[in-house]
């Protein structure tokens, strides 16, 4: 078995590609417009769970835990869809979406999904959760990649 | 060359207009990422992560493009199958896609010790940063243009 302190070090993208970290913070910023910020954690938290991000898991438990949700829903949230009266009809929209959106390698985007959300939000709504979904997807392939330290807390 | 996405059809939603925002920081992205890295393998790389990721208008734009900048014809009707190709692909090529494709489907698993030293023995930090960003960039116009499902322009 391997132990953490034995895998492969891995480069700083900090460090050796500034602009890149920098211009991804700023999508960040861009993102988290018009959203509302317990969404934001929920879909961060769905999506860093699918792609496998310790760190990004780590960080947005957290964070969703500073907000005040709830235990039970973010224990319950890789089964959303098995839950009733947990989840609000624009978290399972926005979930739903989040999901089809982080397996693009297995299949597209639905219309179900799609038009499921459309009816919760509103077009900048919807916008801004997919802007959501789609940066938290970036910052889970450089966690991933890069193998980002997971602080203990 | 680039066409402008604002004029382009999206069958479900027009997100440049309704988060402008996200346009913008894209772009700035992009050219981060097109920074300190060969343009005929950043191509390469973002035809190999559109096709495993599906995006249509991604396919055509970037196949164009690498026919624009010079990739021959045999390595692009070949690059799904890279891995079979022998030397078809240079070694920092192979390296780079089979990163791409770890990046790309972490659903899948992660980015193995194996592929990423790969990697890192023909690319400099600064180097295997830039594929890696480019590799990330392109995972999110996937995302975006296959969820607002853009369609390629006819020629």
């Amino acid at each position: 078995m391997t132990t953490t302190a034995e895998k492969t070090r891995r480069i700083n993208m900090t460090q050796v590609s500034p602009e890149v970290y920098k211009a991804v913070i700023a999508l960040s910023e861009a993102a988290a417009k018009d959203i509302d910020p317990d969404l934001a954690e929920l879909i961060k938290i769905r999506a860093s769970q699918m792609n496998h991000c310790a760190f990004c898991i780590d960080m947005h438990t957290a964070d969703a835990r500073k907000r005040g949700i709830d235990e039970q829903k973010l224990a319950l949230l890789p089964a959303w869809e098995e839950t009733e009266g947990i989840f609000t009809e624009q978290e399972q929209a926005a979930l739903a979406l989040t999901e089809e959106m982080t397996d693009l390698t297995r299949r597209h985007v639905s219309d179900e999904v799609y038009e499921r959300a459309a009816e919760a939000f509103t077009e900048r709504e919807l916008g801004q959760v997919i802007a959501m979904a789609l940066t938290i997807n970036a910052w889970n392939r450089i966690g991933v990649t890069t193998r980002l330290p997971l602080p203990k807390r | 060359m680039t066409q402008t996405l604002e004029n382009i059809t999206a069958e479900r939603l027009k997100i440049y207009k309704t988060s402008p925002e996200l346009y913008e920081a894209m772009m700035v992205l992009s050219n981060a990422a097109a920074k300190d890295i060969d343009p005929e393998l950043g191509e390469l790389i973002k035809i190999r992560a559109s096709q495993i990721n599906h995006c249509a208008f991604c396919l055509d734009m970037h196949t164009r493009d690498a026919r624009t900048h010079g990739v021959s014809e045999q390595k692009l009707d070949v690059l799904s199958a890279w891995e079979e190709a022998g030397r078809l692909f240079t070694e920092r090529e192979r390296a780079a896609l089979a990163l791409t494709e770890a990046i790309t489907e972490l659903g899948d698993g992660h980015v193995s010790d194996d592929v990423y030293a790969r990697a890192a023995a023909v690319f400099t930090e600064r180097e295997l940063g830039q594929v890696i960003a480019m590799a990330v960039t392109i995972n999110a116009w996937n995302r975006i243009n296959v969820t607002i499902r853009l369609e390629p322009a006819h020629r």
